[in-house]
């Protein structure tokens, strides 16, 4: 045998080259789209409850369709933006507003249906959205939806003795899956015993920012009213009845519970009838908020809100159901195929309530991470839509007819950590922003049209007024560094700037460090980390000054400025000032609108003044659309709804 | 009986290799700072505690690596933590073909284009060919693929406009990111027949074969190529390996994706599980190629034991 081969060795090896280009070739051809474009990064995820981010927005949107659509609507304004309203054009064909502004109650349009032909009901909307609020769903942006009534207590498991509770059997059908659920029993929370903390045992549950509440897994005493007005109670824990923790817990205490037929349960939540959320007909869905919140409908058009199929995602797994083959959605393209880090096919669907006015029938959604190969693309006829051109090329792109920018809701800013002296001066804050020349920085680095930036709010918010930090000032700023005592830099440390491998970070923090130097006297130094690693050195606070951005998620200040409270999250700067977090309180609470955007620009204000951070410039949104694209309009949002995007007809000019 | 034992024997290895590489990846993935939950915007303490509990990252260092072991040896990667909607073994099934078929076009380049001018510089020594040849294999071998690549963007997507700037689905996509990929092995092949043509067109058997009045052309090919076949076989392990790697770089530029792509995005992003998948399953596939190479070479070679 082996001379045999040994002589057709050579042929063999031809032929299975041969045979396998064949097959390479055959690879998943697919027929060109009608529109084609560069999402810049392969999508986390489909499913609307566990999405965040830029592009699985513009995914999202095309595929599920939410209360509301934020469309772009009316006039440009002077600066070419077109306003972006959210509209009943979408699930729900109208809504009403309570006089107070606290309950919305939406109707839902009587032809909406699911691509498999189910109507769209407004139990969909109230199943869906207390699945994103669900704590196993662990949803992102669940805090999103903390404005609704008793939606924070079922999304934290905040119980309090008296609350209504849902307890969850650990029956579930399917196992390893949250849906659907076990068999849910309602009662009455009589007791919570929890190993007490050194301080404080009013609160229980594994939540908040850690610190406060009791300690450990808990029991829960519940009691059920039968119908024949007799009560029982059970008691119940989350963890497995015989964890150590669970039985000393049982061992100490002292009450007069009967512990001993301790049940593990799946979950205790607050009951979910009383959290806002409810469904009142087939087509009247209402919600009633804690305080009237007036961004509120632009949430109800927010894409994490969109409604899911139940059926087909408790048939198919909270994963399996987002796959081409099984997804059911209601939007008005259906998913037809997915390549990871390729591209998703979005096709029209022709049961969309608003099919007729759909043009385009299908879509290419690319995954290309190179900008340089993205922009090639573009002017080599593959894309119809680039979304973020190389910033080096942005001055000659500028020229052509197919640039598409505006400033939009983002901001470029650099973090200060106020607990590393001398930055816990705010006089040395000051002056490091008043040495700045932004102005030099937008002309010459990003050259996109940035607009240099002394407010965090970014202009065009809504009748906003922003606070502002001090301009370019390089005397007054050397003036308040003598004040804090550092005249011409004496005595202060190296500044060290941390910023994440990118070659327009490292040239913005090159210009700061030279003015800095200049004007004040002060060595900076630079430290550029990789991503993940940055982020995380970020968290924990290693870090004297950082570059960050900020886009907003709604046109209104909350988003931007609600993230510097007290220990927020997404503060970390450590800095802390009781009156601006009583301020983003009072703002939630208050009802006059002119009276809220006075709060904001007053806490703006003492943020600026405080400076713990340092705005450097707002973003613009840098578009390459090709030409014969219509309905592609520059709005504040940078949302370009996909169907209603048009291609015109050839020489139709 | 003698090929069983030399693949039992390589198998056993394997296993070994396998386990080693997954341990230390495991433990070096996270010691590194960072992690998979992290992003521009901070979780809130809640959201991590549950996630962390799904994706089993709150248990102690060692249970998780026991038990991603125990998954891994069921050859199960667990889900994906960055392409949420997909488990790491789906990813890998959809990525690893598409690398397979860019590699095997980009090893059909080297070889044709590599023994083909190797054999003409061989056979028309110190010629102008000889020379013009070689001076490409060497340029071929010193450019790194992403400059090729950005040199043949230019010429034959902008001045030519013969193919595609990247993507990926028909022929005309493929041949450019393929070619970029066998260029410096075409150069090393090339260099390597000609140093073995030379040796083996200097033996007496080819004198003889041309004494019995055999044409060139036979001699050269028949009698010549196959001994000069013998360096280059060799040479295939490595180039296997370096055609998997070497297109990390070249999938971004052309957005191919393959198993490249998947492997530097799992990296950045801390994808801990889809990494761990990708990395086994280069590991796994390194081995077999060698492996198969080491059969190949067998079978060509009378003189070649397994052992």
């Amino acid at each position: 045998m082996v001379p045999v081969l040994r002589k057709y060795f050579p042929a063999l090896l031809m032929l299975l080259a041969v045979i396998s280009v064949v097959w390479a070739i055959n690879l998943g051809t697919l027929p060109p789209a009608d529109f084609v474009f560069n999402n810049g990064t392969e999508v986390k995820t489909i499913d609307p409850a566990k999405a965040t981010g830029v592009p699985e927005g513009r995914v999202i949107n095309a595929l599920y369709e939410g209360l509301l659509r934020s469309v772009p609507d009316g006039e440009p304004d002077d600066l070419g933006r077109t306003p972006t309203k959210p509209k009943a054009v979408a699930m729900s064909d109208s809504y009403t507003v309570s006089e107070d502004g606290t309950v919305y109650n939406f109707h839902i349009r009587e032809n909406a249906t699911w691509t498999n032909g189910d109507p769209v009901t407004a139990e969909d909307f109230a199943w869906s959205w207390m699945r994103f609020l669900h704590p196993e769903t662990a949803s992102e942006y669940n805090y999103q939806l903390f404005y609704v009534k008793n939606a924070k207590k079922f999304a934290l498991v905040e119980l309090e003795e008296g609350d209504p509770v849902e307890v969850e059997l650990k029956d579930r059908p399917v196992q390893g899956q949250i849906f659907p659920r076990g068999t849910i029993r309602r009662g009455q929370l009589l007791e919570v015993i929890q190993a007490v903390a050194e301080d404080d045992h009013s609160e229980v549950g594994g939540h908040g920012h850690g610190g406060s509440g009791g300690e450990g897994p808990a029991i829960y005493v519940v009691e059920f009213q039968s119908l024949d007005q007799q009560s029982e109670v059970h008691v119940y824990t989350t963890v497995d009845s015989d964890d150590d923790e669970i039985q000393s817990l049982v061992q100490s205490y002292q009450g007069e519970t009967d512990l001993t037929k301790l049940q593990s349960v799946e979950h205790v939540l607050f009951d979910f009838d009383y959290v806002g959320i409810k469904a009142l007909s087939t087509h009247q869905f209402e919600v009633s908020l804690n305080s009237p919140t007036p961004y509120f409908t632009e949430l109800a058009a927010f894409y994490p809100l969109h409604p899911v199929h139940r059926g087909s995602l408790e048939k198919h797994g909270d994963r399996e159901f987002t796959k081409p083959e099984f997804i059911v959605s209601n939007g008005p393209f259906v998913l037809r195929e997915r390549r990871i880090r390729d591209r998703l096919r979005l096709v029209k669907n022709d049961q969309y309530w608003n099919a007729d006015s759909v043009s385009l029938n299908s879509i290419d959604v690319l995954a290309i991470q190179s900008e340089t190969t993205s922009l090639n693309m573009f002017l080599n006829g593959q894309l119809d839509w680039d979304t973020k051109p190389p910033n080096t090329l942005i001055p000659i792109l500028k020229e052509r007819d197919e640039w598409v920018s505006t400033t939009l809701l983002g901001v470029y800013f650099y973090r200060i950590n106020t607990s590393k002296p001398p930055l816990d001066n705010p006089l040395v804050r000051q002056a490091l922003n008043m040495a700045i020349d932004k102005k030099s920085i937008v002309d010459n680095i990003v050259k996109g049209g940035q607009v240099p930036a002394r407010s965090l709010v970014p202009p065009g918010m809504n009748g906003h007024q922003s606070g502002y930090c001090g301009e370019y000032n390089p005397q007054e700023a050397q003036r308040l560094l003598t004040e804090a005592g550092f005249p011409n830099g004496k005595g202060l440390p190296t500044i060290e700037i941390l910023y994440n491998t990118l070659d327009s970070h490292r040239d913005i923090a090159e210009v700061i460090q030279q003015d800095w130097k200049k004007n004040l006297g002060i060595n900076v130094s630079l430290r550029n980390l990789e991503w993940g690693t940055y982020l995380d050195t970020l968290r924990i606070g290693d870090y004297m000054v950082s570059r960050s951005g900020w886009i907003g998620d709604y046109a209104d200040p909350n988003t931007f400025l609600d993230m510097w409270v007290t220990d927020g999250p997404n503060n970390q700067t450590k800095w802390s000032n009781s009156f601006f977090d009583e301020g983003i309180e009072k703002a939630k609470y208050e009802s006059d609108p002119t009276e809220r955007m006075e709060i904001f620009r007053q806490i703006e204000q003492t943020l600026m003044d405080e400076q713990p951070i340092i705005p450097i410039y707002f973003y613009v949104s840098t578009n390459m659309v090709n030409t014969r694209i219509k309905g592609f309009t520059a709005n504040l949002q940078d949302v370009h709804p996909l169907h209603l995007l048009s291609i015109e007809p050839e020489g139709s000019e | 009986m003698q090929v069983l034992t030399f693949l039992l024997k390589r198998f056993g290895w394997m296993i070994i290799t396998v386990w080693i590489v997954f341990t230390i990846s495991f433990f070096l993935m996270r010691q590194i700072p960072g992690g998979p939950l992290n992003g521009e915007r901070v979780l809130s303490e809640a959201v991590r505690a549950r996630l962390e509990a799904r994706y089993n990252l709150d248990a102690p260092i060692s249970e998780q690596y026991f038990s991603h072991l125990w998954n891994t040896v069921q050859l199960d990667f667990g889900p994906s933590f960055k392409l949420q909607d997909y488990t790491v073994n789906e990813v890998l099934a959809q990525g690893f073909p598409v690398s397979v078929a860019l590699g095997i076009l980009g090893m059909v380049f080297a070889i044709t284009i590599g023994m083909t001018s190797g054999v003409i510089s061989a056979v028309r020594r110190n010629s102008a060919y000889d020379y013009s040849f070689m001076l490409m294999a060497t340029l071929g071998i010193a450019i790194p693929n992403f400059v090729l690549a950005a040199m043949l963007i230019v010429i034959f997507v902008f001045n030519l406009q013969m193919f595609p700037a990247a993507g990926w689905g028909d022929i005309s996509q493929i041949i450019l990111p393929a070619f970029c990929l066998g260029a410096p092995f075409a150069g090393y092949i090339a260099r390597l027949t000609r140093t073995g043509m030379l040796e083996v067109l200097s033996n007496d058997y080819i004198r003889t074969a041309y004494a019995k009045g055999l044409s060139p052309r036979t001699v050269v090919l028949k009698h010549g190529l196959r001994g000069a076949l013998l360096p280059v076989v060799s040479y295939l392990g490595p180039a296997i390996a370096g055609i998997l790697t070497g297109s990390l770089v070249l999938e971004r530029i052309f957005v191919i994706p393959g198993m490249g792509s998947h492997f530097i995005e799992a990296a950045i992003q801390r994808d801990y599980t889809l990494a761990m998948g990708a990395l086994m399953t280069y590991t796994v596939l390194l081995f077999v190629m060698n492996t198969l190479v080491d059969l190949a070479y067998s079978i060509i070679d009378p003189r070649v034991k397994l052992e």
